[in-house]
């Protein structure tokens, strides 16, 4: 989740937007004006009226820590916003996810405002709500006792975060619902098959909680079809008052559609688009968190169908562009949830994914018409936040497709999309379902159907929900708690009032580390605190994911996902098919380099003993000037297609997550897996951890999931990707699609920032074209390309310790940005900024 | 180059990965060091000398002074403001002190690399080779100048299946350039200068070597059939080689000796970045002040290549030109290199 960048920060020349209709640029436009505009999307809030109601779900923020200090407030503030809504007089008779099928549908079709945008062709405007928990006194209390208490949740999580662990919590959205199925069968057909399965229980299920959730799920079932009716109106309304006759025609044809679908399976493009719209927008307001990593799956497979009806119904390509373009600002307004915080509400940490491109059966590509159609409006529509694309590449992609690829990245200044490589993707897929037991539901026959969740978390599509999320682990706090024999390394503070927590023998006692005589001794105790603090982590979600299965069902969302109707179980109740939760390890190359450099400094070049480095670590470096020049400079570092550094990687790869496998949610009985993905962490968790034996001081970055350490990668982007291939397993026998092994099923987020010169004509394009194909033998799971940017330079000059193996390469020529003079770094930054090279 | 019992070593400046200027493709350029030539313009100052040499980056230097006991013979001092000053009169070149220097402000320039080691370390970027059409360059310095020992890696890669290209500037004995051919599958070679007294004057030696060799060698390819591509290149230099004499005489030799064989000819603008490295050597560098050409005058120049009676399709221009946006380009020369350490 690491690649929004809101456009309007950037301060060099970027790309604008391009062949935009007069109706797609007013409305890109008027989204663009923000907090400015008259109509938008924010949170509206609603209560059943009891004195005890709240709406805020605050676990789907624990894993957010900027949020810690504001849950209060937003839970007091949602209360007092909330408006009632009037209750059915059953209401209180009902389980607890029929009340809240109910009352989101009730919301939803009844109280949020319903408005169309001048010349929009989607209808399905306001979506962000927060609505009431809908629980009784005493389930409240309970609740609250369990959130809040002294042993809470709430307390567990922020405690956790406060001593550098990371963080974690039962979060919101992050699978691929099954659009496939629900726009096949229609409401209709879904709605059908529930009563099917509710017909099938016994008495006793039907009283039980079997039945409470298939009733759930009929109701929310309807949601769509009766949402759609109230649009379906509103626009025959507006067509009767309209002059324009286009207009006219227009919004007639939206009311069609909308009479239509989603309750029956659509047949048109624009059928499709709608029904796929409102279908995914209700989920926003069903789980009440906007873009929570909802992603849409390969859209260019199952669109296609509809795509090519309506083509050949005469439908003109340049119109069902303008549609897609429709669905792209309204994939935007789900940022409007927060919009008085800011232009982008409290996190930009969204992603409706969809994915293009990829394997199908047999090792053939699926790249379409309709994948390039995505890439046109993506290209179209960019800068813009969402919805996120993933394109998948392989072995065999068609060199029409990386070249469109290439040349997107070239005007864009880094791509507009995240790249995915399926065969070291599949060989992870794989290696879950045979840990995990599940080879009839991931297999070589169908492994090729995975997409990409949020940004790059891989998963199966429509019966697969894996917390890709959930769970953000720093690998360096096992470091510190080795160098300590369990104990934090300094005093934890608390960040508002910077109040030291006590020191506390927290992790196992590995003993005095300072009486080790070989590094060995070192990594065994690093090994037992990694096992510590991945089962700390386990236990501390475990107090979220039970809160969840018990007070927050998501009724509609479970409709998406097979295996919940079947279970008669909540999604949320661990009801999907595939149901893992993932942890992702945060800090890799930080705790990495760290153990290189104890190696080097203690046991190898014997340079201090390891008092000195504790004694350097607790002082954050200050005053060990020699000491901290040498662990950054001299000690071996991850990410430099260096064997021995890389073999370590591995060594720390194959420890943690043999150590995830070990774990199992005792609520949900969703196995762990792991991930590397680190979102923001890396950047804020920076200033909570201690200094670091890598040579980073307390205060600075960590590294970035599977990336080398910031500044470590000094030999270029091979070398740095041969060195992720490495840490995730490399090739070989045991490799689980073809030769490729992947020890991170959820995958790994890589970035690599380019010099601009690779792109700056054809024959280079070709060069970064064959790099693409090179990274998809020795690389990770997936890419993210960024260009040289003028700011980072611009630090660079003002912070030149910190960048002193940038590189940068003009026409081939490489120097260290650093060790040129100031004229000449003025005149890479104005070369950069103007994309001259 | 030293000779051991079981293997020779060559002596490595850089080796610089994904290189794409190098010859086709994505390429690991390997920087070998020595070069017979002393061009004034040399964009790799550090290159010239056949042996191993200190150098300071002050920007780096933490000012710890741990150098200046580490070295036995006193060449190094240092003074407040100025960092470290090296006597390089006295410096054996030993690396005691760039072993000691905890922040990698002084630096060894110059490695000894063993050919099977060097050619391991090379094939790791294979899947990038195969992919782009790429491979392995020898540039320098001079490959001519380690001949025996890049022979011996250029066959071992060879071997592995990875493509190889040398880059000469041609001032060598002909048998050195005979050895070298059959391992590599592209030669990119120099003419600088098609003025022999201008040649002297800008590289230190005439041209007549230079010239007669590549003769020699482009009969060479076309008795084996072309299996070896050849690439001509000529350095794009302010006040030296960019004159439209020199560029039309180069062109004219091409077509006259090299129609068939050559099969490109690249341009390679004036690059200022190495600016700073002459500072850190202790040298005075006669370009300092001088500024990129501009897009235009490359394009002029390019032209009178197109216009000189060589095929037109093989000449191609690259580098970096001047932004003239007022802000970005460069005439004056730097007052003091050397950086306050802290």
């Amino acid at each position: 989740m690491n690649i929004a960048t809101a456009p309007e920060n950037r301060s060099h020349y970027i790309k604008g937007a391009g062949n935009l209709s007069p109706r797609i640029k007013w409305l890109r436009d008027y989204y663009f004006k923000g907090a400015e505009r008259s109509w938008n999307n924010e949170f509206t809030c609603w209560t059943t009226g009891t004195p005890w109601d709240v709406q805020f779900n605050e676990m789907t923020y624990y894993i957010v820590p900027e949020v810690y200090t504001l849950m209060q407030t937003l839970r007091g503030s949602y209360r007092q916003a909330a408006r009632a809504v009037a209750l059915h007089s059953d209401f209180w008779t009902w389980s607890i996810p029929e009340r809240r099928a109910w009352f989101v549908k009730e919301v939803m079709v009844k109280y949020v405002p319903k408005e169309i945008l001048p010349g929009d062709l989607i209808a399905g405007a306001r979506f962000n709500v927060q609505t009431s928990m809908c629980l009784t006194e005493s389930e409240q209390k309970h609740l609250d006792r369990r959130l809040l208490g002294k042993n809470g949740a709430r307390a567990a999580v922020i405690k956790f975060h406060e001593h550098g662990y990371g963080n974690c919590g039962a979060t919101s959205g992050h699978l691929v619902p099954g659009h496939e199925r629900i726009l096949k069968l229609g409401w209709k057909g879904v709605y059908a098959e529930l009563e099917e399965q509710y017909s099938r229980l016994s008495p006793v299920d039907k009283k039980g909680r079997r039945g409470a959730q298939l009733r759930a799920m009929m109701t929310s079932a309807t949601m769509a079809r009766d949402l759609a009716a109230e649009y379906a109106s509103l626009c025959r309304d507006l067509a009767q008052s309209e002059a324009d006759t286009e207009r006219r025609k227009e919004l007639e044809g939206m009311a069609a559609n909308l009479e239509r679908v989603p309750w029956n399976p659509p047949e048109t493009w624009w059928e499709a688009v709608q029904a796929l719209w409102l279908n995914h927008m209700l989920i926003m307001s069903d789980e009440n968190y906007p873009g929570p990593g909802i992603s849409f799956g390969r859209v260019d497979q199952y669109l296609l169908p509809y795509w090519r009806r309506s083509i050949s119904d005469g439908m003109s390509p340049e119109f069902g562009k303008e549609i897609l373009k429709c669905f792209w600002v309204h994939a935007n307004t789900a940022y409007d949830a927060n919009i008085r915080t800011g232009n982008q509400g409290i996190t930009a940490g969204f992603g409706q994914l969809l994915t293009l491109s990829g394997l199908g059966p047999e090792g053939r590509d699926m790249t379409n018409e309709l994948t390039y159609v995505f890439l046109d409006v993506i290209d179209d529509m960019s800068p813009i936040l969402e919805p996120k694309p993933n394109v998948r590449l392989h072995r065999n992609s068609p060199e029409e497709l990386l070249s469109r690829i290439v040349d997107m990245i070239s005007s864009s200044q880094g791509a507009p999309f995240l790249l995915n490589f399926d065969e070291r993707s599949m060989a992870g897929m794989m290696l879950e379902a045979r840990r995990a037991g599940i080879t009839h539901l991931i297999n070589e026959k169908n492994v090729h159907d995975y997409a990409p969740v949020g940004c790059l978390e891989n998963t199966m599509v429509g019966n697969d929900r894996s917390g890709t999320v959930d769970n953000n682990l720093n690998l360096l706090k096992a470091v510190e708690l080795a160098l300590t024999g369990g104990r934090d390394l300094v005093p934890a503070e608390d960040p508002v009032t910077g109040a030291k927590r006590p020191i506390t023998q927290d992790g196992p006692e590995t003993g005095d580390a300072t009486s080790f005589d070989n590094f060995e001794q070192f990594f065994d105790a690093y090994a037992r605190q990694t096992a510590y603090i991945v089962k700390h982590c386990v236990e501390i979600h475990e107090k979220s994911e039970e809160v969840r299965r018990d007070f927050f069902p998501t009724p509609y969302l479970s409709n998406f996902v097979k295996g919940c109707a079947e279970k008669g179980m909540d999604v949320t109740e661990g009801g999907a098919e595939i149901s893992f939760t993932t942890l992702e390890a945060v800090t890799f190359a930080t705790a990495v380099d760290s153990l290189l450099a104890i190696k080097y400094l203690v046991f190898d070049r014997k340079a201090c003993s390891m008092a000195e480095l504790i004694q350097a670590l607790r002082d954050n470096w200050q005053g060990h000037d020699v000491l901290h020049a040498l662990a950054k400079n001299k000690a071996p570092k991850y990410g430099r297609d260096d064997d021995e550094a890389d073999e370590m990687a591995l060594r720390v790869m194959r420890l943690w997550c043999d150590e995830c496998w070990k774990h199992k949610t005792v609520a949900t009985g969703r196995q762990y897996r792991p991930g590397m993905l680190s979102w923001n962490y890396w950047a804020g968790d920076g200033y909570v951890m201690a200094a670091s034996p890598d040579g980073r001081p307390r205060g600075q970055f960590l590294s970035n999931a599977i990336c080398p350490s910031n500044g470590a990668d000094i030999n270029g982007p091979t070398s740095n990707s041969n060195s992720v291939g490495k840490a995730l397993g490399g090739r070989s026998a045991e490799g689980e699609w073809d030769d490729y092994v992947n020890l991170l099923p959820n995958g790994a987020s890589h970035t690599i920032t380019f010099n601009p010169s690779i792109l700056k004509d054809g024959e280079h394009r070709e060069k970064f074209k064959a790099f693409l194909r090179g990274y998809c033998e020795n690389g990770g799971t997936a890419l993210q390309i960024n260009m040289l940017d003028p700011d980072m330079l611009r630090e660079a000059q003002k912070h030149p310790r910190d960048y002193r193996h940038l590189l940068v390469r003009v026409t081939g020529y490489n120097a260290y940005f650093t060790s040129i003079g100031r004229e000449l770094q003025d005149e890479v930054i104005a070369r950069v900024s103007h994309g001259k090279f | 180059m030293n000779k051991t019992d079981e293997e020779l070593s060559g002596l490595v400046l850089e080796i610089q990965r994904m290189s794409t200027e190098d010859g086709p493709g994505i390429r690991s350029t390997v920087f070998l060091k020595g070069c017979p030539l002393s061009c004034i313009w040399c964009h790799n100052p550090e290159s010239i000398s056949p042996r191993p040499q200190l150098h300071w980056t002050g920007s780096r230097c933490i000012g710890c002074r741990l150098c200046i006991g580490a070295c036995r013979k006193g060449v190094l001092s240092f003074n407040e403001g100025q960092g470290v000053s090296i006597a390089r009169d006295r410096c054996d070149g030993c690396g005691v002190c760039a072993d000691e220097c905890p922040s990698t402000a002084l630096e060894m320039l110059g490695r000894n690399w063993g050919v099977s080691e060097l050619a391991a370390e090379l094939a790791k970027d294979r899947a990038w080779f195969e992919k782009s059409g790429g491979g392995v360059t020898l540039s320098g310095g001079e490959v001519t100048m380690q001949t025996e020992f890049s022979v011996m890696l250029l066959s071992e890669l060879q071997g592995a299946g990875i493509h190889t290209a040398i880059d000469t500037c041609g001032q060598c004995a002909f048998a050195a350039l005979e050895k070298l051919l059959p391992h590599s599958d592209l030669v990119l070679y120099d003419i600088k200068e098609i003025d022999p007294e201008k040649h002297k004057r800008f590289t230190g030696q005439d041209n007549r070597r230079i010239l007669d060799n590549l003769l020699l060698l482009a009969e060479k390819i076309r008795q084996n059939g072309n299996s070896t591509v050849l690439w001509i290149r000529t350095p794009v230099i302010p006040e030296a080689t960019e004159r439209e004499d020199n560029i039309k005489g180069i062109g004219r030799f091409i077509a006259e000796h090299l129609n068939g064989v050559a099969v490109r000819w690249e341009l390679c603008a004036f690059n200022n970045l190495c600016r700073d490295k002459y500072s850190r050597l202790g040298l005075e560098w006669r370009y300092a002040g001088k500024s990129l050409l501009s897009m235009q005058d490359m394009e002029r120049i390019a032209a009178w290549a197109r216009e000189s009676g060589v095929d037109a399709q093989i000449v191609s221009w690259s580098g970096g030109t001047r932004i003239d946006n007022g802000t970005a380009e460069i005439i004056r020369p730097i007052a003091n290199a050397a950086v306050k350490p802290c």
